[in-house]
């Protein structure tokens, strides 16, 4: 049984495609919680929302390739930009003028999307374990190159590759979310994500993947040397997905705050929920 | 001695009317506090400054008619206009854009007039037990407020409040008053001060502020104004307030669309007797309206922190860290993978730093607790129980320096070795208890000193029955209490009128270490190796004269040393060595041929265990040294220190040990002299000191980690 049942639950549309949204609460600012890398839908939020709903109008929606939200097959359709789109046009289907934005992972390149080009409409930004091109580690970095090619008998990262999503999609998804959670004692917040993972399909995935190509260093410090709004960044020290060095440079170049959650993997605000809810108080009580 | 010092103070001076200020801190945000003047004025912020002053710069200001402030005559002086113009005034010279203000009592409408006709300069108000004429007062007013210019026979009660009273009586007024408008008990501090600063004005000056305030008269004036503030606004009002009605609070907070805080139980002035809330209360406010950027932190994960204790050291006098750091090396040999931080203050942080033990960062922030005992002081004479009630402002800011550590610092176990302010204000705040909580205590109960009469019996037996019912609602705040000594230590007094026998609630409430000296002293076999290390000859009798610490036995130090040409010629082989310690300079004391005078010595514990005789305070520490040693002694106590009086003879006297001497009767150098040759030397037969102290106290410790 879900701990909270959403107040609203809509639809949007954009150029044909369309995304599901909830709506939580009433209150003051606004939190949206963005939607991250689309191999998880909106309900990864679950230990968030009925907290904050009590003190804050709460909106989620599902990313496009997951969820409820519809799953084209055009990688062009997974942009950053499309991503933001998206989320303004949930914002203006519920008359919502300024949010404050919290992101997990790949959610950060939407937020800062937002943050940079539509500033008018955020009073804050929290990256949670934020995926910024800033500071790879270079295993990433030779992984993505092999993204394409066909590899025999893949072994850990090497999983992370098209032609095995395609030949042994729940293998990946198992070893990813393996690598999610670095913290012992993670049974169920694994079987959630993995579950989570196999709501949607290799080929949609691979579409999600290639959607991003765009978010060079450049074009993602760019974009975080606009950021004006007050910036909270909280990063695991223990995250095998996005170093935690990411998060360093992101506060940085936001000029925000850290927290550091020394031993957290990827995903605290699953694994630490106690301690991400008071953050995120914390975090918008403290911007006024 | 005052927790924090302004660092700045000066006065505005508007048509010849001098309105003093102080300034705590700097940049912005700012905030005025602003007291109910002239019956206060603004040392009764005093709880609330050095906190908030680490925060915000905070600007006091004393409203003309009392403190530092001149007292004009006629109440067209009083009047709203100049008191809006006297905050602008100060406001402008402080160059403040914009505060928040915080008022108390009649100060508020002042305040409400401020935000609302400067809105640019007031980003919000918080308004403590408001003076506004928003609900009825209550009906003990009326006959005050009807006959205020009547001549009155023999007028009681609220009936004081009467112009020709004050001319007559003008004490019998803030008397009466502040007795009801404190009606929590255990409040005797909180009274004494509040009728203190209402008798630095007078009546005149009473009277013209009282005619001259034009505060809105009736609850339309009053809806008109609350209407016109704009700005957020936080109200903090208790239900036992008999000066102002909680109503009143609760509809200023509705017609501004502000905060209401309502203190169940609080009188009239929470900011004097409840300050650990109302810090927390302002700072949360001003946090919220102006913003609080987060900071970069580091939370860790529960299963992966480090067992971590905070540990706190009394600093009035050195005796403790020595015996606390022996307590945390048997702790460590328990508890290897414990982690301990020291929060600690000057002189113990000399002896922390040389044991290579951590200290708090943030212990720069406490205000020196030795400092003020020493300030309390004179010639041989320091009334510790008054000197500890006259440090509650220094308690609070210290609480508030130890709560932030606290609430960052993941502690599982917080160890307070006579820490008053943590085990006080725990009791009083529960809530804000973080951690297991170790007391350490070697004295239980305040006692009287026979000259301060039945009111300073009264005033010990009040601050025990809180003590005894802090712990009899809160047994959740201590986890283990722990008494360093045995039970026969205990003083055979009672607590106090219809209060229990200190010795049976002690031994229900306490568990105990033993006395833990912090140093094992030498067999009798060894002392012959330690005196020719130390330069101690055999044929010298070797008398040692020490004062601890503090500045206090300057006057100790004297009559010894007058002593010494008598003792030499009694005790040809006398040798005197004289040690003047830290603050006590050795060149300022009198000379004699043959005397030594030192300034400090370390490791003075072993020069006082192989001497022949010792002439010292009345100190617990030293003079257990000296038993546990088997020296002889001559202790005097500090006059109107009731542990050294009380506590420490009593135990002394269970060991059998040292000669207890009277300073006020006995100081005379030809009788120090003779106490000198009669004790100098002699074989004593004193009951032993357990050598196992620290590590029971460890183990009673370890038990909670």
């Amino acid at each position: 049984m879900r701990a909270i049942v959403a107040d609203v639950e809509g639809s949007i549309t954009r150029d044909g495609i369309t995304i599901h949204y909830e709506r939580y609460g009433s209150g003051t600012p606004t939190l949206l919680l963005l939607p991250t890398w689309s191999l998880v839908h909106s309900r990864h939020w679950k230990l968030q929302v009925p907290y904050l709903a009590r003190h804050h109008t709460v909106l989620t929606f599902d990313g496009r390739g997951n969820g409820r939200s519809d799953r084209p097959g055009e990688a062009a359709l997974y942009s950053m930009v499309e991503f933001a789109g998206d989320a303004l046009a949930v914002m203006d289907a519920t008359e919502t003028e300024r949010v404050v934005l919290v992101s997990v992972s790949s959610g950060a390149l939407w937020s800062l999307q937002l943050c940079a080009e539509h500033s008018e409409r955020v009073l804050g930004a929290i990256f949670i374990a934020p995926r910024v091109p800033f500071a790879l580690p270079p295993l990433e970095h030779v992984v993505l190159q092999r993204f394409d090619e066909v590899v025999e008998d893949p072994v850990g990262w090497e999983k992370y590759n098209a032609h095995h999503w395609k030949a042994d999609y729940r293998d990946f998804v198992e070893f990813f979310m393996g690598r999610m959670f670095t913290e012992p004692h993670s049974t169920k917040q694994y079987e959630d994500a993995v579950g989570w993972a196999l709501e949607t399909d290799p080929a949609t995935v691979i579409a999600t993947h290639n959607g991003l190509q765009g978010c060079t260093p450049d074009a993602i410090g760019q974009l975080a040397d606009r950021v004006r709004c007050p910036t909270l960044v909280i990063h695991g020290s223990h995250d095998a997905i996005r170093s935690h060095a990411q998060g360093v440079a992101l506060a940085e170049r936001t000029r925000g705050a850290l927290v550091t959650l020394e031993g957290s993997g990827h995903f605290p605000h699953t694994r630490d929920p106690v301690r991400v809810n008071l953050l995120i108080r914390q975090f918008v009580v403290g911007i006024g | 001695m005052r927790a924090r010092q302004p660092d700045r103070a000066d006065v505005v001076e508007r048509e010849g009317v001098k309105v003093a200020y102080e300034v705590f801190g700097q940049g912005e945000p700012g905030l005025l506090l602003i007291p109910a003047a002239p019956i206060s004025h603004a040392r009764s912020w005093k709880g609330l400054v050095p906190f908030l002053s680490r925060h915000f710069t905070v600007v006091t200001v004393d409203p003309r008619g009392n403190g530092p402030s001149d007292r004009p005559a006629g109440r067209a002086a009083y009047g709203p206009a100049e008191m809006l113009a006297d905050q602008l005034a100060v406001l402008d010279a402080v160059a403040l854009t914009r505060a928040v203000v915080v008022a108390h009592c009649h100060a508020v409408p002042w305040a409400l007039r401020l935000a609302a006709d400067h809105a640019d300069r007031v980003s919000g108000v918080v308004a403590i037990a408001p003076a506004i004429a928003l609900a009825p007062r209550d009906e003990h007013w009326a006959e005050p407020t009807e006959r205020w210019a009547d001549e009155v026979d023999n007028p009681t009660g609220w009936g004081l409040c009467n112009r020709h009273v004050w001319r007559q009586d003008y004490p019998a007024w803030p008397r009466f008053f502040f007795d009801q408008l404190l009606p929590e008990p255990h409040s005797t501090k909180q009274y004494e001060d509040a009728v203190s600063w209402a008798l630095e004005t007078d009546p005149e000056t009473m009277i013209a502020e009282r005619e001259g305030r034009d505060a809105p008269k009736d609850r339309h004036a009053a809806e008109a104004l609350c209407r016109s503030v704009r700005c957020p606004t936080l109200v903090i009002h208790g239900t036992e307030d008999r000066c102002q009605p909680a109503a009143g609070g609760q509809r200023l907070a509705e017609l501004t669309g502000g905060d209401l805080v309502v203190l169940e139980g609080a009188g009239h002035m929470p900011h004097g007797r409840e300050p650990v809330k109302v810090n927390r209360l302002v700072k949360e406010f001003v946090d919220r309206i102006e913003g609080e950027p987060m900071r970069r932190q580091v939370w860790t994960r529960g299963l992966r922190r480090p067992k971590r204790a905070l540990y706190l050291s009394s600093p009035i006098g050195l005796g403790h860290a020595r015996r606390d750091v022996a307590v945390v090396k048997e702790l460590k040999r328990l508890r290897p993978e414990l982690e301990v931080d020291w929060l600690a203050q000057h002189p113990v942080t000399s002896v922390l730093e040389a044991e290579g033990e951590r200290i708090h960062p943030a212990s720069a922030w406490l205000a020196n607790e030795s400092a003020h005992i020493a300030s309390e002081a004179c010639e041989h004479d320091l009334h510790c129980f008054q000197a500890l009630r006259r440090m509650d402002e220094i308690l609070v800011a210290n609480f508030m320096v130890f709560q932030e550590v606290v609430e960052e610092g993941l502690y599982d176990l917080v160890i307070g070795d006579e820490a008053w302010d943590v085990d006080h204000f725990w009791h009083e705040n529960p809530e804000l208890k973080r951690g297991d909580h170790v007391w350490l205590t070697d004295f239980v109960g305040y006692l009287p000193m026979p000259d301060g009469g039945e009111h300073e019996a009264f005033l010990t037996t009040d601050y025990n029955a809180e003590m005894i019912e802090h712990i009899a609602r809160y047994p959740r705040i201590r986890d283990s209490a722990i008494f360093v000594g045995n039970p026969d230590d205990i003083v055979p007094n009672t607590f106090g009128a219809d209060l229990p026998s200190i010795r049976d609630w002690t031994e229900t409430h306490f568990s105990f270490s033993g006395y833990i000296t912090g140093f094992t002293p030498p067999d009798p076999d060894e002392v012959p190796a330690i005196r020719a290390e130390l330069g101690y000859h055999d044929d010298e009798q070797v008398c040692l004269v020490a004062v601890g610490g503090s500045g206090v036995g300057r006057a100790l130090l004297e009559k010894v040393i007058a002593a010494y040409p008598l003792a030499k010629r009694l005790i040809p082989e006398l040798r005197m060595v004289v040690v003047a310690g830290p603050r006590i300079d050795p060149d300022s004391l009198p000379s004699h041929p043959g005397l030594e005078v030192h300034g400090y010595v370390n490791r003075l514990y072993r020069h006082l265990s192989v001497c022949d005789l010792a002439v010292v305070q009345g100190g617990l520490t030293t003079t257990m040294e000296l038993a546990a040693a088997k020296r002889p002694f001559l202790y005097f106590p500090l006059r109107h220190h009731f542990e050294q009086n009380f506590h420490v003879r009593h135990r002394l006297d269970r060991y059998g040990a040292g000669r207890c001497m009277d300073y006020a009767t006995t100081s005379d150098p030809d009788l120090i002299a003779a106490a000198v040759g009669d004790h100098i030397g002699e074989a004593v037969a004193y009951r032993d000191v357990e050598t196992d102290g620290a590590a029971h106290a460890a183990r009673l410790i370890a038990e909670l980690i």
